[in-house]
């Protein structure tokens, strides 16, 4: 359906993008992965044909869209990061607006009002002011713009964020619902994992303006399939025993917090005698140790050293 | 859709009474403020400042003119032709008279000067009395002693006695500068009758004495509060233009106007609709303000054809700055040039284009430049139309706001960038 070939985003002296290269297939919900800052922003704008790209090239059913992006803006509902309303019109004011944007008018533009505040959940608040909704509120009213005109290929940059679970709950539910039942195309950027993992089949992972990993969950997940998680919780770390844990030539990787530590090991090795000892002599108590099996957030820390959050 | 885009705009300004009270509330009260704290300094309304005399005269006058006349038929003082000159002119030659009737009671100060005829029994009372501002005092022989100075030359010039009301330092220094002027207008009468000119002359120029007037050509003076009306809304109506330029430039920030372009909706209509609604709610907005200036302070057009036709041009050349500000801030992806217009270039422009006080009255280099400005060329346009002037009169006015218009439309469309995020 959609496919990014080498595609660059250059800003003064700061590559954003880096000769980025994926696709998405008609009816998939892919998942574009990263923490702040990964160049995840950039990518979609270039593809949604917002931003013009350096170099590279995006192509919607094996045409360059980059002259002509007219039939690619036709079939794409976009949902930006910001809330992309206005807040003191109603809601239906603002269904209306965007509604007549996208060339919808009289009794269909209506049809259309129902059935989106329906979907969103908001059809009783209507005559209501969007600077009176709560954040959740508009969050569903922000995707309900880009629902008004059956887009097939929706792009959501990071549409959940900062609301509270309920929200965001209902906001994943809905995606599914739109896939499932109208086999609508998502492109979902989140830096949330848990997001990323319930709703997408194919995962993008960016980090620094480069792709570093793709693939199904399973398939990013065995990157780490000869290794094991292990997670240290104890009452505070000292620095002696984390130098122990980065000196061990068993262990691949230490990722240390505040009162919990992470390591990875080869899927073999029982680190359990070992982990005790090693506390001992640093004079440290331990809460817990837990083996975890691989997550996305594993295998983002596995390929960055860094948490997706950091 | 493009009609659409003004709804929003419009709805969006109304929604927002902070704003609208600024934008409609503010010019209103400044030209409440300006308007009566300055009345004064123009003409054609009544002044605030208000002034009680009493004058004690302590002879009388026509008495001391006949006694006069008498001694200067009797005495063989003049020739027979002088003496008869001076009867004919017996009415102008009553120096108190003067002062009461045609200084005091001339059109421009009798709605300022309220006086009061005493007697001298009741001087000492007055002086006491907080609510005069002067007491005139007329000596016993002045008219008499005056005639004499004038018309026989003899040396010594009588003088009225003024006892001011130092509570009343303003209303106390302008009877004291109307006195002057009596007195130096009666020596004038004396040097020109000397030299064998006209005794005409001895009666006061009350022209001298009233204040400064606006009109340029005497037409038809505008009043201090008709002034600021127009001075406060073209300036005004400059910020309506940042507001659209600001709210424009949200949606920028927040990514709406990203959902205009993919909604394969060309970049030109909503320039259009920034553009058309710059226009027509600087119209509206100017409307409602001279409206309101014509129902509580009077403020009326007399051509209202012209009044519409210099509106329409200036609304016009403020939805071109609207869309110029929005194309250069959407161009440069800051909202730093609307804030600087808002900020610092509309205070500059009011003030070269007369919104503060007549500028263009201390040169005639800063009328000019102050014509070469949007808020200038209207207010010069406003003006002359409550002066009495048509049409033909503002013509080059209005020319002026729609090149002015076109240009500023021009170079948005120049800058206004091609997608949505990309400069």
């Amino acid at each position: 359906m959609i496919e990014l070939v080498d595609l660059t985003k250059r800003f003064k002296q700061n590559e954003a993008v880096k000769k980025l290269n994926m696709f998405i297939e008609k009816g998939e919900i892919v998942g574009l992965l990263g923490p702040n800052g990964a160049g995840k922003s950039t990518a979609i704008s270039m593809m949604s044909s917002l931003v013009e790209p350096t170099r590279g090239d995006v192509r919607f059913n094996n045409k360059s869209i980059l002259k002509n992006p007219a039939p690619l803006r036709k079939i794409v509902g976009m949902v930006p990061q910001e809330i992309a309303l206005y807040d003191d019109l109603t809601a239906e004011e603002n269904l209306q607006f965007f509604g007549r944007i996208y060339r919808l008018k009289g009794t269909e533009l209506k049809r259309k009002i129902d059935e989106v505040l329906e979907q969103i959940g908001l059809i009783d608040r209507r005559k209501q002011v969007v600077a009176k909704f709560s954040g959740g509120m508009k969050r569903r009213l922000n995707i309900g713009v880009a629902m008004l005109h059956d887009p097939a290929l929706m792009i959501m940059d990071e549409p959940a964020v900062g609301i509270d679970p309920q929200s965001r709950n209902y906001i994943l539910e809905t995606v599914k619902r739109l896939n499932e039942e109208r086999q609508m195309t998502v492109l979902y950027t989140s830096h949330y994992m848990e997001e990323v993992e319930l709703l997408c089949d194919r995962i993008y992972i960016m980090d620094q303006g480069n792709l570093i990993a793709s693939g199904t969950k399973e398939e990013i997940k065995q990157i780490l399939s000869a290794e094991k998680t292990i997670s240290i919780k104890t009452n505070r770390l000292n620095d002696r025993f984390i130098a122990m844990l980065q000196e061990n030539p068993t262990i691949n990787q230490v990722i240390a917090g505040e009162s919990e530590v992470v390591i990875t090991v080869p899927k073999e090795v029982n680190m359990f005698p070992k982990l005790i000892s090693l506390a001992d002599e640093a004079e440290l108590e331990l809460n817990s140790v837990n083996v975890q099996n691989p997550t996305l957030e594993d295998v983002f820390l596995h390929l960055t050293g860094r948490a997706l959050r950091d | 859709m493009i009609w659409q885009i003004m709804k929003k705009q419009g709805l969006t300004l109304l929604r927002n009474p902070v704003q609208l009270l600024l934008l409609v509330g503010l010019p209103i009260i400044l030209i409440a403020i300006l308007g009566t704290a300055l009345a004064g300094t123009m003409n054609g309304e009544p002044s605030a400042i208000d002034v009680k005399i009493a004058v004690v005269e302590h002879g009388d006058e026509e008495e001391q003119v006949n006694r006069f006349m008498n001694s200067i038929e009797n005495e063989n003082a003049l020739p027979p032709e002088a003496v008869e000159g001076t009867q004919a002119s017996i009415d102008g030659l009553m120096p108190v008279r003067t002062l009461k009737e045609d200084v005091f009671g001339n059109d421009d100060l009798e709605n300022m000067v309220d006086v009061h005829e005493a007697a001298p029994s009741e001087h000492d009372e007055l002086l006491n009395d907080d609510t005069y501002t002067a007491v005139i005092e007329v000596p016993e022989n002045f008219s008499y002693d005056m005639l004499e100075y004038i018309v026989l030359d003899k040396p010594v010039q009588p003088e009225l006695k003024i006892s001011r009301n130092e509570t009343q330092e303003i209303g106390g220094s302008i009877v004291k500068g109307i006195i002057q002027q009596y007195q130096e207008q009666l020596t004038l009468g004396t040097f020109l009758s000397k030299n064998g000119m006209n005794m005409g002359a001895v009666e006061l120029d009350e022209e001298s004495i009233t204040g400064d007037t606006t009109s340029v050509d005497q037409k038809s003076p505008v009043t201090a509060k008709a002034y600021y009306a127009v001075g406060m809304v073209v300036m005004n109506v400059l910020f309506l233009a940042s507001t659209i330029g600001s709210m424009a430039f949200l949606e920028k920030k927040i990514h709406v106007f990203d959902r205009v372009i993919l909604g394969n909706m060309s970049r030109w209509v909503y320039f259009t609709g920034v553009l058309l609604s710059g226009m027509l709610l600087s119209f509206l907005h100017l409307l409602i303000v001279y409206g309101f200036a014509w129902l509580f302070f009077g403020v009326s057009w007399p051509d209202i054809m012209a009044f519409f036709t210099v509106t329409l041009a200036y609304a016009m050349a403020v939805g071109g700055i609207a869309v110029l500000l929005t194309a250069i801030s959407y161009r440069f992806n800051s909202e730093l040039i609307t804030n600087f217009f808002s900020g610092i270039i509309v205070t500059i422009m009011a003030f070269i284009g007369g919104s503060f006080f007549p500028i263009g009255e201390t040169s005639e280099f800063f009328r000019k430049i102050g014509n070469f400005t949007p808020n200038g060329a209207g207010m010069s346009a406003y003006l002359t139309i409550l002066r009495g002037d048509g049409i033909p009169e503002v013509w080059h006015h209005v020319l002026f706001l729609g090149i002015f218009a076109m240009v500023a439309i021009i170079l948005a469309a120049l800058s206004f960038p091609k997608r949505g995020m990309s400069a």
